[in-house]
C-alpha cells in the first residue's frame, strides 16, 4: 500500500461499515477520520446530542466509541478500525446539527491513528455499502 | 453504528444459551398472578404452559414483567433488545415503583427536583435510550415494542397503542409526535401538571422552564383562568410519551401510559429547583398530562396490558402466549442483568453521563456581592470562576478568595460537594492566633463562599 520513493501524493481511502460508519484514511499520516454516513444522518433525523470518546483512548475494531441521539432515537457508534483517538470534533458538542448539515465532512466525529491499516480491507467500498440499504 | 450498547462497555454480551436458570412462567401456571391478570387470561387464546424453573430466554414474542424495580425492568428491556431474534416482533410490558427516569443525554439538575425526590424517597434513574424525562409509579404502565428495522414504523407502533386505548372505549388520537392524546383541550379539563415527554434541541435555561411551570401552576389553581400562552400550541392532553432506539437491524419504541399516576407527585418531582443552568444535551418539553382513568374509570394496569397484548397480536399476527418474568435472584444473577442493573446505579452512569453545563450563582455577603460561574463536564466541576461586586475587601484579597474557592471546587462532583478533610486545616488561622492579630482578610470571605457553595451544591 505505502508508496515507494516516488510517492508524490497521499492516498485517501474511504471505506464504510454496514453500521453506517465511514473512515477516510490518509495513507501519509496513518490517521483515519471517522464519520457517520449521510444516509445514516438522514435516517436518524435531527441530531440533538453526540457522545464522543476521549482523546488518547485506544479502541479495537467494533468497540463502541460514542453515540448519537436524534429526535427519533439513540444509536451507538462503533470503531470502524482499531487504533487510538487523536482528536475529536469539539464543534459537535455545541452544534450537534452539524451531523445533519455535513455528516461526512464538517460533522466528522473523531480521528483515529490506525493500529492496523490492513483492517480497512475488511470494510465495504461505497458501492457495497450502498447495496446494504438500497433495495 | 449498530446494535445499541451502554456507554461504558462494562456489559458483556450474554449468550442466551448461557443464561442461568430463572423462573419464568405463563399466566396459567402461577396462581399468584392468576387473579391480577384474570382479564389477560381470558383474552389470551394461546397461553403457554411452562414449568416454574425455566431460564429466561429471548425467544418469546410477548413478555410481561411482574417486577416493579426500574433497574431490573430497564435492564430486562435492554437484554431482550439485544438478544431476541432480530426478525421477530417483541412486546414487553412492565410497571415501576415510583421513580423519575431521565433520558440518556439529559442533565438531571435541570430536569429533577432533587430536594423533593429525597424528601419522598423516590429513586432517580438515567435510562439508556434518548428523549426526555418521565415519572413512573404503579399508576402508569410501560410498553416496549421491538421490531426489525425494515418493518419499523413509528406511526405503526403508535397505532398499536392507540388501538389498545380505543378498545378500552377511550376516544384517543395520535399527535404528530406519536404521543397519544385524549380529548380536545379544554380549560375545564383537569389536566393539572406537566409531563416531559419529548426531546428538543439546543441549550436551555432552567429559568424559562420555571416560568412555564409557574404558569401551569396558576392554571391548576383556577381551571377557569385563561389558557397560558405557553400552552397555546398544545392541543390535547398527553396520556403517553415515547422514546425510540434504532440499532442497525432492530429498533424499539417504548413509552409510558398514564392510567392512575399521582399527577401531583409527577408535577412536583419534575420541577427542578436549580436556576441559571445553561446545559448542552437534550432538554425535555413539558406537556399537560392526564390519566386514562379520567376517561374510563375502569381502566387498570391489567385491562390496559391485556388490550396492548391483543392489539400487538393483531398488528403483527402473533399468536403466542405471554411470558411472565419475575425478578428472581436467579434471573437477577444472570451476568448481563446483574452488570446492567449495577451500571445503572453507579454515579458514573447516573450523574457522570451528564453533558457539559454551566451554572451561575449570586450571593450578597456583608463584605460584598459574589458571582460564581461553575462549569461541569461528566458531572465533575472543571472550573469555578468568582467575580466580586461592591466588595469591602481589597483586590489582592479577592484574588486569594477566588483562588481558594476554585481549588476547593474543581475536581469535585457537582451536586455532591464535600468539605475536603485537608480543607479544614486550610483556614488561614495559622497566620494570626499566635500573634493575637486578626485573621487574614481572605479568611472570612472564603469561608462564607465555601459554606454557601456547600449548602447549594450538595
Amino acid at each position: 500500500m505505502r508508496a515507494g520513493p516516488l510517492h508524490i501524493r497521499a492516498l485517501h481511502i474511504k471505506k464504510y461499515t454496514e453500521e453506517h460508519e465511514l473512515v477516510n484514511f490518509d495513507d501519509a499520516t496513518g490517521v483515519g477520520i471517522v464519520s457517520i454516513t449521510d444516509h445514516a444522518q438522514s435516517v436518524l433525523g435531527d441530531v440533538v446530542f453526540v457522545e464522543l470518546p476521549t482523546v488518547g483512548t485506544t479502541f479495537n475494531q467494533g468497540d463502541q466509541i460514542g453515540a448519537v441521539e436524534s429526535v427519533k432515537a439513540a444509536s451507538d457508534i462503533y470503531a470502524p478500525v482499531s487504533g487510538t483517538i487523536e482528536a475529536i470534533n469539539e464543534n459537535l458538542s455545541g452544534e450537534p446539527g452539524l451531523l445533519n448539515k455535513s455528516a461526512e465532512d464538517k460533522g466528522w466525529l473523531c480521528k483515529i491513528k490506525l493500529s492496523d491499516p490492513a483492517e480497512l480491507d475488511k470494510l465495504l467500498t461505497w458501492e457495497d455499502y450502498k447495496k446494504t440499504y438500497v433495495e | 453504528m449498530r446494535q445499541w450498547q451502554t456507554g461504558r462497555r462494562v456489559l458483556t454480551r450474554l449468550q442466551p444459551q448461557n443464561a442461568r436458570l430463572g423462573i419464568i412462567h405463563s399466566l396459567a401456571s402461577h396462581s399468584r398472578h392468576k387473579q391480577s391478570f384474570q382479564t389477560l387470561s381470558t383474552v389470551s387464546q394461546t397461553l403457554e404452559h411452562k414449568g416454574l424453573n425455566e431460564s429466561l430466554t429471548p425467544e418469546h414474542a410477548i413478555y410481561v414483567s411482574s417486577s416493579t424495580d426500574p433497574l431490573f425492568n430497564l435492564t430486562l428491556e435492554d437484554w431482550l433488545f439485544r438478544n431476541a431474534p432480530r426478525s421477530s416482533p417483541l412486546l414487553l410490558i412492565y410497571r415501576d415503583s415510583p421513580c423519575v427516569i431521565i433520558g440518556r443525554n439529559q442533565n438531571p439538575w435541570t430536569e429533577v427536583n432533587f430536594p423533593a425526590l429525597r424528601a419522598v424517597g423516590t429513586s432517580f434513574v438515567r435510562r439508556r435510550s434518548g428523549g426526555g424525562t418521565v415519572y413512573h409509579d404503579l399508576g402508569n404502565t410501560n410498553f416496549s415494542i421491538h421490531l426489525p428495522q425494515s418493518s419499523f414504523d413509528r406511526r405503526a407502533t403508535g397505532n398499536v397503542i392507540l388501538g389498545a386505548v380505543r378498545s378500552l372505549g377511550i376516544d384517543a388520537q395520535l399527535n404528530d409526535r406519536n404521543d397519544i392524546c385524549v380529548g380536545p383541550y379544554k380549560i375545564s379539563y383537569p389536566s393539572r401538571f406537566f409531563v416531559i415527554s419529548q426531546s428538543s434541541r439546543g441549550p436551555t435555561r432552567t429559568e424559562n422552564r420555571r416560568s412555564s411551570t409557574h404558569l401551569s401552576h396558576c392554571f391548576t389553581q383556577n381551571h377557569l383562568s385563561p389558557l397560558p400562552p405557553v400552552l397555546m400550541f398544545v392541543c390535547s392532553n398527553y396520556v403517553s410519551g415515547s422514546a425510540y432506539k434504532i440499532a442497525n437491524k432492530r429498533s424499539y419504541h417504548h413509552g409510558t401510559m398514564l392510567i392512575s399516576t399521582k399527577l401531583n407527585d409527577l408535577g412536583e418531582l419534575l420541577r427542578p429547583q436549580e436556576s441559571n443552568i445553561v446545559t448542552k444535551g437534550v432538554s425535555s418539553v413539558r406537556s399537560p398530562v392526564s390519566n386514562l382513568q379520567l376517561s374510563n374509570p375502569s381502566t387498570t394496569h391489567e385491562t390496559f396490558t391485556s388490550a396492548v397484548v391483543d392489539a400487538f397480536r393483531k398488528e403483527y399476527r402473533v399468536h403466542s402466549g405471554i411470558c411472565m418474568v419475575e425478578d428472581t435472584e436467579d434471573i437477577k444473577n444472570m451476568e448481563y442483568i446483574r452488570n446492567g442493573m449495577a451500571e445503572l446505579s453507579t454515579w458514573e452512569w447516573a450523574f457522570g453521563q451528564t453533558p457539559e453545563f454551566s451554572r451561575t450563582l449570586n450571593k450578597t455577603f456583608p463584605w460584598g456581592e459574589v458571582s460564581v460561574e461553575i462549569r461541569s463536564k461528566h458531572g465533575i466541576i472543571l472550573d469555578c470562576a468568582l467575580e466580586f461586586k461592591n466588595a469591602q475587601i481589597n483586590s489582592t484579597t479577592t484574588i486569594q478568595v477566588a483562588k481558594k474557592c476554585k481549588s476547593f471546587c474543581v475536581g469535585q462532583r457537582y451536586g455532591f460537594l464535600r468539605e475536603a478533610p485537608e480543607d479544614t486545616q486550610d483556614t488561614g488561622f495559622s497566620e494570626y492566633p499566635t500573634s493575637g492579630s486578626r485573621p487574614a482578610e481572605w479568611v472570612v470571605p472564603t469561608q462564607d463562599t465555601k459554606s454557601w457553595l456547600l449548602g447549594t451544591l450538595q
